[in-house]
């Protein structure tokens, strides 16, 4: 083994490395959105407004995302559109990892007592405010240990992008690969990258739930 | 428009093809993360502190990097190791080392949720230690992480996807190919996407089964359970009694 072939790519990867960061940035704020936006649906009194949700959710929970991937950049160019590679992989990687947040923070608010709800609007709350200032911040404990841990399968996801043909760290990886061989310091280099982003917001979760447990 | 999805829908006998092959590296995939995740989950829990490290590492590398990435050391990487598989193999045993890792975690939670005083009066009783743990603690484990164990089943159904990086000629891989020759992507993932949904629900469904008839008590997988409406979005009734 060549770990040679690592240093001197190094530049390569360390690129590819801010595409995954920054792509995985992106995905985490706008399938947030899109999963709190789910979730609150999906608990509407409209009957109609809560079946799309969950017509979302389960779409999504049963299907690969690389079909979604696949789905978002080839049928942009075949309904018409011009997207990039970057863009397409932000909108599929949020589209389908917002549908499992949708499930973390369903449970969080099916976990919060009606009567806090109740409390919020005979204070005079509105009802916007009594979610955002009352019941979304009493979700905490529950959804954020899953939640992060949902953020985290998305950081490992986005390596999936690749198949659209998008430079972040693992197309960049094939292609040294590709141009040099050594493919085994090449890929154990960059599950190591991955490890390096990945394991604390693991070690975080664990303490997170920990201190859940005891309190 | 119409066309194009017919000639779409002409393809069907192909994707067929491909969701066996989808189905064998599925159903050998689970069965190797079965082995792998039940041999971690004890290694975990044992005294010995060697087992635990080398588990603890295993269940920690394996969870903190992307599959795609394991595929890829599985097919391209072992080779220079000597270690030569096919695509198939490859991905077979990829799969069941990625999800081995986190059944290990799931496996791990049910071992420990059964009390000690089961052990104790499995011993009172005179049984014998391999079968105090086959007969007494790993059944009632089982059954109290079982969903957990499902949704592990169906993330290697969806994950067999991946295998198309390797052109191992699965669903995906295959309907990638067909979208090359025909350009019809939407009318092609459709189908695809359609053929996914019906697969993870036939795999549910059928766990579901297995769980009704195989636990006692009986256990309801799929609970029917109406999320509670929280009167959100429109409109607060909220002086409503109950």
């Amino acid at each position: 083994m060549h770990w040679g072939v690592v240093t001197e790519n190094w530049h390569l990867l360390s690129r590819g490395m801010l595409t995954t960061l920054e792509l995985s940035a992106y995905a985490i704020f706008f399938s947030t959105l899109i999963g709190l936006v789910a979730a609150v649906m999906r608990l509407s009194r409209v009957p109609i407004v809560a079946q799309v949700a969950r017509l979302y959710v389960e779409v999504f929970r049963g299907s690969p995302l690389l079909i979604t991937l696949l789905f978002v950049y080839f049928g942009a160019s075949y309904g018409g559109y011009e997207l990039d590679t970057f863009p397409a992989a932000v909108i599929g990687l949020s589209v389908y990892e917002g549908a499992y947040v949708a499930e973390i923070f369903r449970a969080g608010l099916q976990a919060v007592p009606r009567s806090q709800w109740e409390a919020a609007r005979i204070l005079g709350l509105t009802q916007p405010r009594a979610f955002w200032h009352v019941v979304l911040p009493q979700t905490r404990t529950i959804a954020l240990p899953p939640l992060v841990g949902q953020y985290i399968s998305l950081i490992k996801d986005s390596s999936l992008a690749i198949v659209i043909g998008l430079a972040e760290l693992s197309r960049e990886g094939q292609a040294i690969v590709d141009r040099v061989g050594q493919p085994l310091p090449i890929y154990l280099a960059i599950a190591g990258l991955y490890f390096v982003i990945c394991y604390p917001l693991s070690v975080w979760v664990r303490v997170m739930e920990r201190k859940s447990r005891y309190s | 428009m119409n066309y194009e999805w017919r000639t779409a829908f002409g393809y069907w006998h192909d994707l067929v093809h491909a969701a066996s092959t989808t189905i064998q590296v599925t159903l050998l995939a689970f069965a190797l993360a079965v082995v792998l995740g039940l041999g971690a989950a004890i290694a975990r829990l044992s005294r010995f502190w060697p087992a635990r490290f080398v588990a603890g590492i295993y269940v920690e590398v394996i969870r903190n990097t992307p599959v795609l990435i394991q595929v890829f050391v599985a097919y391209f990487a072992a080779p220079s190791l000597g270690l030569h598989l096919t695509a198939f193999q490859a991905g077979v045993a990829a799969l069941g080392v990625n999800v081995g890792a986190y059944l290990a975690e799931v496996f791990r939670a049910g071992l420990r949720s059964i009390p000690e005083a089961q052990r104790e009066a499995a011993r009172v009783l005179a049984l014998k230690k391999p079968s105090i743990f086959l007969h007494v603690v790993l059944p009632q484990a089982i059954r109290n992480v079982y969903p957990a164990i499902v949704n592990q089943f169906i993330q290697i159904l969806l994950g067999t996807s991946l295998l198309s990086t390797i052109a191992l000629p699965e669903i995906t891989g295959t309907a990638m190919e067909i979208n090359s020759q025909t350009l019809l992507s939407v009318p092609i993932f459709t189908m695809v996407l359609i053929t996914y949904l019906v697969l993870s629900n036939i795999a549910s469904l059928l766990f579901g089964l297995v769980g009704r008839v195989a636990f006692h008590p009986p256990l309801e997988v799929r609970k029917v359970s109406k999320p509670r409406r929280l009167g959100l979005v429109l409109p607060a009734r909220v002086s409503r009694g109950r």
